[in-house]
Order: structure tokens, then sequence, then C-alpha cells
């Protein structure tokens, strides 16, 4: 299987899509996360959850690099979305992959952050 | 939007204060003003990273919780020693002073902001009404203190760091 499952978000300075390969999903945002989109992240996030537990994915690589900006209330949707991974029995769970860029300063913090609430199942590529 | 602008390269300070209507679509283009204006004078994009942060997630703050359709915002950058403040009043409700009160009394008391930070993100899990979280951020990400003044209806929020402490990068 190899397609473009998740309704693919594209509004105001934000862009996010998916696609998914032999229990591995690629997921690409890009823009800015803000207020104006945090209803839209949360519902691709959901959607890329259940596409997880549907084919038993083992890794969802998330590539933030171009990723200009994220405010704490899009980190609360990705704070839902790796406390129910959490929360899986362990058949269900899966790793997510933060792919970053150095040179984008929010997201050595942040991603750090959100890596400390599950360093079992998170892991950051810069 | 209204912009003032104070520039003053012998000392190395750079100031604007500008009064706009608590919009969320405002936010973002405020944060790329501050990043961008901030970032040809001064030259630390840290620096400026981590006041443009305090500036976006105050704003937000603002366009989610203020009544009235007047927010003021005042930044001052001292370019010299890296020392920052970013100044945000507006008008809001009685619950949610009382709300940011505790919330910036339990940011102030805390010697581990990271640890409060994460404590905040877990706690934000499943809950809908505010959190706090981009409070927490300012202090741990941002690396900013935050203080709260409050007169009637009117709420100040100042993150600033020590103009003596330089920013850490």
């Amino acid at each position: 299987m190899s397609n473009g499952w998740a309704e693919a978000v594209n509004e105001n300075d934000f862009a996010a899509q998916a696609t998914a390969s032999d229990r591995r999903i690629q997921v690409s945002l890009t823009g800015t996360a803000d207020l104006t989109v945090r209803t839209q992240l949360d519902q691709f996030l959901r959607e890329v959850h259940s596409e997880a537990k549907r084919c038993s994915a083992e890794e969802v690589t998330v590539d933030v690099r171009r990723l200009e900006f994220m405010n704490s209330s899009c980190l609360k949707s990705f704070v839902w979305w790796i406390s129910t991974v959490q929360e899986q029995a362990d058949a269900g769970k899966y790793r997510i992959v933060f792919v970053s860029s150095p040179s984008v300063y929010w997201q050595r913090r942040s991603l750090n952050a959100l890596a400390c609430l599950a360093n079992e199942i998170i892991s950051i590529q810069a | 939007m209204c912009v003032e602008w104070m520039t003053m390269p012998e000392s190395q300070t750079l100031s604007f204060g500008l009064q706009l209507q608590p919009q969320s679509r405002m936010v973002s283009i405020v944060r790329r003003f501050v990043e961008e204006s901030f970032e040809k004078i001064v030259g630390d994009p840290e620096a400026v990273f981590r006041v443009s942060l305090a500036v976006h997630e105050l704003l937000e703050n603002a366009a989610k919780y203020a009544v009235g359709d007047k927010t003021g915002l005042s930044v001052h950058f001292e370019s010299s020693d890296a020392g920052a403040s970013i100044t945000l009043t507006n008008q809001t409700t009685p619950k949610h002073i009382e709300r940011l009160r505790a919330c910036i009394s339990e940011i102030q008391a805390s010697e581990e902001p990271f640890a409060l930070y994460q404590k905040m993100m877990r706690r934000s899990f499943g809950i809908q009404e505010e959190s706090g979280l981009g409070l927490a951020r300012i202090r741990a990400e941002g690396e900013l203190n935050l203080s709260l003044e409050i007169e009637g209806n009117t709420v100040t929020i100042v993150a600033s760091c020590s103009p003596r402490r330089r920013m850490p990068t």
C-alpha cells in the first residue's frame, strides 16, 4: 500500500499531508501551526492515529523541517497524540520520529519537550 | 494596527509598541514582524526567537481571552546584553483573571521551569479549557520571567529577562 489516505490540510499558512507504505506512515507539516488551524491539526492527527492502528504501523515519521512555527495550542494536539499512543497496549504502540531542522529555533526546544513525555516511543532526527 | 518604533543605536536599544485588535489571524503576522525586524538589527537569531515566542503566546492569549477591541503590546530589546521585555495589556473577564493569577503564581513559584512545563503538558491531555501551557512555554523555552499586574479588569503580563544576564545560546 502506498497512498495519501489522510485528508490533507491546506489552510491559511499551514499544510499537512500523510502517506502510508508498508506499515510506515510519512507525515509532512509545513508553514505555521497556530490558533487558526488547531481544529484542523487535531482532526488530522486523529486520522493519522486511526490509520496507524488500522495498518498496525511500526513507525510514523513527522517531517517538520519546513514548519516555521508551532504554537502551544498545536503542541497540545501533539500531547494528545503522544499520550494516546502511550496508552495503547504494547501491540498497538508505534514509534514517532520527528525529522527536524537545527536552523528552526522552536524545534529543538519544543520537540525535546514532547520527546521527554514519552522517550520510549519518540525520537528526533536533526 | 498602530505601530510606534524607537531605535537608539548608541545604546543598542530597540523598542516598539503597538495597539491592535486581538484577533487570532493577527498573531502570526505580528510575530513575523518582530522576528524579521529584530533579526536585521540584533544579529542574535536565537535571542530574537525567544522574544518572538513570547510575543506569539501572549498575543494568542489575548486573542482567546481578551474582552474589548484594544490590546497593547510593547517590546524592548537591549542588543548589547540581550536583555528583553515584552509587555501585553488587555481587558479580560474576572474568571480569566483568576486563572491567570493562579497560573503565573505557579510558574513563578517553580524552581524547575522545564519540569513544570512537562507537568502542564501532561495535565493538558484531554482538557479543552485553558491550560496555561503558552505561559509555561515562555518560561521554559523562552527562559523569560513572567509577572502579572491587575487593575480592575485590565491585566498586564510582562515577560522579561535581566539585562545583566545574556540569553544562553
